[in-house]
Formats: C-alpha cells, structure tokens, sequence
C-alpha cells in the first residue's frame, strides 16, 4: 500500500502544497491529469471550509491529509482539531436553476460530492475526520 | 492567475489564464468588474488558458453573469478546456451560460 501525508495549517495561502502534493502524487501514481484536477478541487474545497469555519480565531492549527492508494482507489483523509462540521449533512444546492436564481456560494461541498465516489464523515474525540474516496483504474 | 481585455469587433473579449482557485479570485472578481463597467454590453470571456477552477471562481462567474444580465448585456464564454467543461456540468453552470467551443464561434454566434 502506497500512502502520503500533506500538513497544512489554517492559512488559505497552503494551497499552494495541496496542488504542490497532488502534482507529485499524481506523477508517482500515474493517476491521469483530469481526475488530479477534480481531486484537487475537492481537496481544495473540503480545506478551504476547514479554515473558513471549524476554528474560532486565527491562532495556527494543524489540517492533516493523510493519502492512500488501495485496491483501485484513491482514500484521502482530512483531520482537523475544529467546531464538529459533518458536510455529509449539508443540503443540496438545486443546480438546476436560472442564473437569476442561483445563489452565490454554496457549491463547494456539492462538488466534493460530485467528483468523489463516496464521502463520510466521523467525529473521533476532539477531532473532525472527513474521508474522501476516489475510484481509479488500478 | 492573469487576466487581460481586449476590443474585438464590438465585444470586450476577456482572458483568463492560469488558476482561479480560492486565493486568487478575489483578486479576479476586482479585475473583471473593473473591465466591466457597463458600457459593453457584449461581452466574451475566453478560458483558454485556465486550466484550474474551484468554487470560489465559478462564483465570480455567476456575478458577472448576474451583472451583464442585469444591465441588459450578453456574456459568453468560449473555449473551455475538458477538465474545466466537466465542473460547468457537474455544477449545473453548462446550463446557465453559453458557450461557444472557441472564440470564432462566440463572435460570430
């Protein structure tokens, strides 16, 4: 089994080693150039609302991704120490309306649902665990 | 992330290259309102050159979508890559703008 770790802190600017991580994995693995974007995508969602709302002020906290290849999946695991979240419970945006209608915002976790094959999420003490599961050829 | 505009025929053409993830379109959202200011009421984005979206990008979209609309003008988009075609339809945005394959063909539409 092969397996990565991203560390990330609380700050949107650690992007940059999200995509930095993806480009490498993505070379290592051989995993193809569009299902790396859509992942990233989904791993720069699921981050962007763990610094956006999980904490309570701006003091430095860890965001670790623990990464896996198994059985012609990709697993991506996000754990941060914030405010217990389950986007899993989040309502579904209707994407089938008008522009004038559409809200703005609101799609982020709607498209972590979208790209990922299954998505769950577990509280574990004082720790939010958001599993991230991609299908690829093995 | 760069965005530059130019005069073609009587559109506003604009570009978009490189990344519009969430740290950068803040910085996209000030630029392209700024080119917006209500005296072009034809207006191409062109995403040839953007290879990455997230929804903090797809949300300036829905703006300027909002804001052409409401200013009686037009926004197309042309020339999106595969990858960036794929979120517009997983997020329901192939529906809400038009797209043309390239710029020739969202110029002459």
């Amino acid at each position: 089994m092969e397996t990565h770790k991203i560390k990330l802190t609380n700050k949107l600017s650690d992007l940059e080693k999200i995509r930095d991580a993806m480009e490498n994995i993505g070379a290592e693995w051989r995993i193809d150039p569009q299902t790396c974007m859509s992942v990233n995508l989904a791993l720069e969602e699921a981050f962007t609302n763990i610094v956006n709302y999980a904490f309570e002020n701006n003091d430095p906290q860890e965001i670790v991704v623990d990464i896996k290849k198994q059985d012609g999946k990709l697993i991506f695991v996000i754990k941060d120490e914030g405010r217990p979240y389950d986007p899993t419970k989040a309502p579904e945006p209707d994407t089938s309306l008008p522009a004038e209608d559409r809200p703005i915002g609101g799609l982020g976790i709607f498209l972590i649902r979208k790209i990922m094959d299954d998505v769950k999420y577990q509280r574990i003490e004082a720790q939010n665990q958001l599993t991230l599961i991609k299908n690829i050829n093995p | 992330m760069n965005v530059s505009s130019e005069k073609v025929q009587d559109y506003l053409v604009i570009n978009v290259e490189g990344r519009l993830d969430t740290t950068q379109s803040d910085s996209f959202e000030k630029q392209v309102m700024e080119m917006l200011t209500g005296d072009d009421k034809k207006v191409i984005l062109d995403c040839e050159g953007l290879n990455y979206i997230s929804s903090s990008g797809l949300r300036v979209f829905l703006i300027m979508q909002k804001k052409m609309a409401a200013e009686g003008g037009e926004l197309r988009l042309c020339n999106l890559q595969p990858s960036i075609k794929e979120i517009f339809d997983m997020s329901g945005f192939s529906m809400i703008f038009t797209i043309h394959d390239d710029r020739d063909a969202a110029l002459n539409a």
